[in-house]
């Protein structure tokens, strides 16, 4: 089935230098897609190829089924709201926003009436008069979203758009754009380097490294089941083991781990091979600490108090390090410097990793 | 906070050490003369040295001060002089027009190349700046010549049968002023290109801008600012300029650059000089508020 918006085998070089190296992607219609990655990773560069900025070495760029690869950015269905937000300084708020709308040759009232429409929903109403060099951060971010959406785009690119806000306006603002693109049902495609931004905001997430993507998924795919080491340490934080070969025991997979010092256990999945060895990562979070019983031996070597959550830092007796957490529930650690410490988790937390 | 006051205070004035240098230089070396022009401008022709009256003469007692308005009735209502500034106006307007069309697309050109090639290229346009501005222009009367370089090419190459007269007309004046003050109009239109927010115009492009209209709406407005201050670097010192229409222009051209030097020289009369530089003064002042104000306004 055709996607909404279809990447094919997509290629960018520059030079020498690939900058997107052969991509394939479906978007479907009303995703809130992120393309995820450090800086240099290409995702970027992906988006300008969507937005007509760049043009691809090679591959194809479909919407709607049409062929749009060589579509300039001008006459393409999308609008992008640029990390430095790009608004025009020499034109008032209001002119800003009825730019594209002027291009367009629309009516002088459909304008107005668009423009008051889209500053209803963003709160700008009031400084439509204004010039962008009088406003806050916030608000000169709402008129670059503004000045996208009036425009009714089939697909919304937004490039790193929060990334000059600070933190606690950021967070607020992803809300604002999930709502905003529920109740407009249209199709986002953001790129971010910030993994908390992308879980939070996204329907589905590539990971991109090198030009090339990783993995996509629904956040909780990508965050549960990581297919790479990459992919698992990129979203949020883990602890990877090298292991041997897995071993079948009933619904149990068991792995020898020289550098976690012991056995360690996973669920049986069909997916797994059972000749070839594997990493063993498992989530600070999963992970439980007891002062006896069973489990990886250790000593807590650091403790971090952060208010949510206890981090834990113990060292095994293999010589690795393995991070824990704790909610806090308002008691007291029991665990401190220093202490001995079994480390254990259920099998369903350990996700075996190939690459 | 007391080391924090005095350094303040310090810093303070050392800012306005810097400020007041100039200022005292342009006190001393504009203003001064300047006020001297203007007295002279009040005062009445004699033959002797200085060759003007004084305007106070003391009578016993009483000091008398003796302002001499007929200079200045005389030059708001000779014919020669009103043609001569209305001609400085229209030679100015023009070529300063006509520079703008040259030089903006020139900076256009230099603003958009790599880098590295664009400081080559703006070292090309300030070159003729090191050889004097006398020897250029005196180089354009070789070049313009009836039997200059340029007829000798354009009959060379059979565009016309008889050598054009170029030289001593209106023509040769305005190459000689284009050609000299073409950097001046250059440089700030480039400067501001230049630094001009690329993402602008995708962001114009990305609202359905095609290339042209993004240059229209986004480019050209916010380059507004460099293009009015090379039009006042260039309007001003050309509606005063001397040499190049004394060298170049014909007898029929006068230009009032020109008119003050023959009183001041040839007519030895200083205080009629005087009046046509105050008179022209005053002319230039409504171009420069005029500007001054578009920038500052630009800025806000």
């Amino acid at each position: 089935m055709q996607s909404y918006i279809s990447i094919e085998n997509l290629a960018k070089s520059y030079g020498v230098v690939s900058a997107v190296n052969n991509i394939s992607l479906g978007i479907e219609k009303g995703e809130f897609f992120s393309l995820l990655g450090p800086s240099g990773c290409g995702k970027s560069t992906l988006l300008r190829m969507i937005a007509g900025f760049e043009t691809p070495t090679s591959g194809a760029i479909k919407l709607e089924g049409a062929d749009v690869t060589d579509v300039p950015a001008h006459r393409r269905p999308t609008n992008m709201m640029f990390q430095s937000y790009a608004l025009f300084p020499h034109l008032t708020v209001g002119r800003n926003i009825a730019f594209g709308l002027q291009q367009d040759g629309l009516a002088k009232s459909e304008i107005k009436k668009r423009i008051d429409e889209v500053a209803e929903k963003l709160q700008l109403a009031a400084m439509l008069d204004r010039k962008p060099a009088q406003l806050s951060g916030g608000q000169r971010q709402r008129v670059a979203l503004a000045r996208a959406l009036v425009k009714r785009p089939k697909v919304l690119l937004l490039d790193e758009p929060l990334g000059a806000l600070d933190k606690n306006l950021r967070t607020e603002t992803q809300l604002e754009l999930v709502r905003l693109q529920r109740e407009l049902s249209l199709t986002f495609i953001i790129v971010t380097h910030d993994q908390h931004e992308a879980m939070t905001v996204s329907t589905r997430i590539a990971i991109m490294k090198q030009g090339q993507v990783l993995q996509v998924g629904t956040p909780s795919e990508v965050y549960e089941t990581p297919q790479s080491r990459y992919v698992a340490k990129f979203l949020g934080e883990t602890n990877v083991f090298a292991g041997g070969r897995a071993q079948r025991n009933g619904d149990e997979l068991q792995i020898e781990s020289d550098e976690a010092g012991g056995r360690l256990h996973a669920a049986f999945t069909d997916r797994v091979a059972l000749d070839a060895p594997y990493w063993v990562s498992v989530r600070p979070e999963r992970v439980e600490l007891a002062t006896s019983g069973s489990g990886l031996e250790g000593t807590v070597e650091q403790l971090t108090y952060t208010g949510v959550e206890r981090h834990y830092r113990v060292r095994l007796k293999s010589g690795a390090t393995l991070d824990a957490r704790r909610v806090n529930h308002g008691t007291e650690s029991d665990l401190g410097v220093g202490d001995r410490v079994f480390a254990s988790w259920s099998p369903q937390a350990s996700r075996l990793l190939a690459e | 906070m007391s080391t924090v006051a005095t350094s303040f205070e310090k810093a303070n004035w050392g800012k306005r050490l810097l400020i007041a240098i100039p200022y005292a230089w342009l006190l001393v070396l504009f203003l001064a003369p300047f006020a001297l022009v203007a007295g002279i401008s009040l005062s009445t022709v004699r033959l002797g040295m200085p060759p003007f009256e004084p305007l106070t003469a003391w009578d016993g007692s009483i000091l008398n001060l003796r302002l001499n308005f007929e200079n200045f009735l005389y030059v708001l209502t000779d014919d020669t002089y009103l043609l001569a500034y209305l001609t400085s106006l229209k030679i100015a307007a023009i070529s300063t027009a006509a520079m703008l069309l040259i030089a903006y697309p020139l900076a256009y050109g230099i603003a958009s190349c790599a880098p590295s090639s664009r400081s080559l290229l703006v070292f090309l346009v300030i070159v003729p700046f090191w050889s004097s501005m006398l020897i250029r222009v005196y180089s354009w009367m070789s070049i313009l010549r009836n039997d200059g370089l340029l007829n000798a090419l354009l009959l060379k190459l059979g565009l016309i049968a008889e050598p054009l007269r170029i030289l001593n007309t209106e023509t040769a004046i305005y190459i000689g002023i284009i050609y000299t003050y073409l950097p001046f109009m250059v440089l700030p239109i480039y400067s501001n290109l230049s630094s001009a927010d690329k993402t602008l115009i995708e962001a114009a492009r990305d609202l359905g801008c095609s290339r042209i209209s993004a240059f229209w709406r986004v480019t050209f407005p916010l380059s507004l600012p460099g293009v009015l201050a090379g039009c006042a670097l260039v309007f001003i010192p050309v509606v005063g300029e001397f040499v190049i229409p004394d060298l170049l222009g014909g007898a029929d051209t006068q230009m009032i650059g020109r008119a003050i030097w023959l009183e001041f020289f040839n007519n030895r009369d200083w205080p009629m000089a005087a009046a046509v530089t105050i008179v022209l003064m005053a002319l230039l002042v409504v171009p420069i508020v005029y500007f001054q104000s578009r920038q500052s306004r630009e800025r806000t």
